[in-house]
């Protein structure tokens, strides 16, 4: 024992530790813990809380959680348009001087590259949460370049009639990190069609990507080409529209101009 | 060539480029945060689906009022205070239920497991987790903004809206509250076992 009859309660060691306790209860709580070793020890502890919880690795967030969230988004960002439109306005105009390629794809797709009325269809889950786990995604659309401005809307003609081969340059193409899952396919590329409108980027797709959709696809127009997971593993999600409406096939990671077996699909309706 | 902020752009220029019309800058920005934001949502409220409605409710805020944001804290404060206060608002509103179920139990476990964790690792975590829900709510948030996700007080203080004498004094009392409950993971249980908190001991 060293003269010291009372101990300090854990609130008020919690509280000098958190430099809470000044002036004479700090004093007299700093003389206990320099005497006491037990109340020395439990101050310890204390701030051993503060190093567990910081240690504890941050749980992430959910894929389920993501998708759900992302569908939010795509309808926040869909209602803001109709917004813009409602009332003529364009803030689309203001500040983004440092995008005008990004701005003038976002132009050129559905005038330019998918005219005919049937085919506005784009997918623009480009922005979404589950697209984007780290913010890394992008939504990428070569019409915006000299691909888009050669290929002049065909007017009249259903794109998926068309008996020329696919522009290596006319489907919009994004990429992310979602997983597409057997059992839920149908509804996963049903929610990146549902934000189509939104659609808008630069970038062309890797050749290597374009060669795939063109042995998958042959002369059936993509409408959406994503590169992302099926299964957890590496693949491509690429809509066509056919004769007999929209099917989204799945090539693995191993797709190219020869090989291209789709490793599912599934009808869009 | 585009520029190092075209290709990274810093929080504030994805918000601005978001206000201005960008709509892919919002979901980008919130994209970097979102593991932290689900975990600063998911430890407030205690109960995945809670959580979720949680952070949905703050993206939506955050998404409609980005022009209100002025700058006087980084992006990620004021992102986090979003959160924090749709996640303390849900607890609010569930105010009557019962703060602990078998099933948020369940699915604190359910959503811990598939993600790759090593066990230990999950073992500790829900550890903590279900030492976190003895904690009042208010402490619960203090706690989990200062010392699991490392803000200064100043910006704790911002995103829980309290002075930073607050924040202290509730992360001291959370501290002192959540010891004998994790003393045990930390593997030195003598202290905080043997003293009880009171005045007036002996030794």
């Amino acid at each position: 024992m060293r003269g010291q009859t009372t101990h300090p309660d854990t609130d008020a060691l919690a509280e000098f530790h958190a430099g809470l306790a000044t002036g004479r209860r700090g004093a007299g709580i700093a003389a206990h813990l320099a005497e006491c070793d037990r109340c020395s020890a439990l101050c310890d502890e204390l701030a051993g809380v503060s190093a567990l919880l910081a240690a504890v690795p941050t749980q992430a967030m959910p894929d389920r959680v993501a998708q759900r969230l992302d569908s939010v988004l795509a309808a926040e960002v869909a209602r803001r348009t109709d917004s813009e439109r409602a009332r003529g306005d364009s803030p689309r105009h203001r500040g983004t001087a440092r995008r005008p390629a990004r701005k003038r794809g976002w132009r050129l797709v559905p005038l330019r590259v998918l005219a005919p009325a049937a085919a506005v269809v784009l997918a623009a889950a480009g922005y979404g949460l589950s697209q984007l786990p780290h913010g890394s995604g992008n939504l990428a659309s070569p019409s915006s370049g000299a691909a888009g401005a050669a290929r002049p809307a065909s007017g009249v003609v259903p794109a998926a009639r068309r008996a020329e081969p696919m522009s290596p340059a006319s489907f919009p193409f994004l990429t992310s990190h979602t997983n597409f899952l057997p059992g839920t396919l149908k509804q996963q590329v049903e929610a990146a069609l549902r934000v189509a409108e939104s659609a808008r980027a630069t970038k062309a797709p890797p050749a290597a990507v374009t060669a795939c959709v063109r042995n998958v696809a042959g002369s059936a127009n993509a409408l959406m080409v994503e590169s992302a997971r099926y299964q957890g593993q590496a693949a491509i999600i690429i809509v066509i529209r056919t004769s007999k409406g929209e099917v989204a096939l799945v090539a693995g990671a191993g797709c190219s101009a020869t090989h291209g077996k789709p490793l599912a699909t599934t009808t869009v309706p | 060539m585009r520029d190092a902020d075209e290709q990274w752009p810093s929080d504030a220029e994805l918000l601005r480029r978001h206000v201005a019309g960008d709509d892919q800058a919002f979901g980008e920005l919130f994209s970097r945060h979102r593991d932290r934001l689900w975990a600063v949502a998911l430890s407030t409220v205690c109960e995945p689906e809670e959580a979720a409605d949680a952070l949905q409710d703050a993206m939506v805020s955050a998404f409609r009022r980005a022009a209100d944001f002025r700058g006087e804290s980084a992006v990620t404060t004021w992102l986090h205070r979003i959160v924090v206060n749709a996640a303390l608002d849900r607890l609010r509103r569930r105010a009557a239920r019962p703060a602990l179920s078998a099933a948020d139990g369940q699915a604190f476990e359910a959503l811990a497991g598939p993600e790759g964790d090593p066990a230990h690792t999950t073992d500790i975590r829900l550890d903590v987790d279900a030492a976190l829900r003895i904690l009042p709510p208010q402490q619960r948030a203090a706690l989990v903004v200062v010392d699991m996700l490392g803000f200064s007080v100043a910006d704790a203080a911002v995103i829980l809206d309290i002075s930073p004498g607050t924040v202290k004094s509730r992360c001291a009392r959370a501290r002192a509250r959540l010891l004998p409950h994790v003393s045990h993971l930390r593997g030195n249980r003598s202290a905080s076992e043997s003293v009880s908190p009171v005045q007036g001991g002996d030794t």
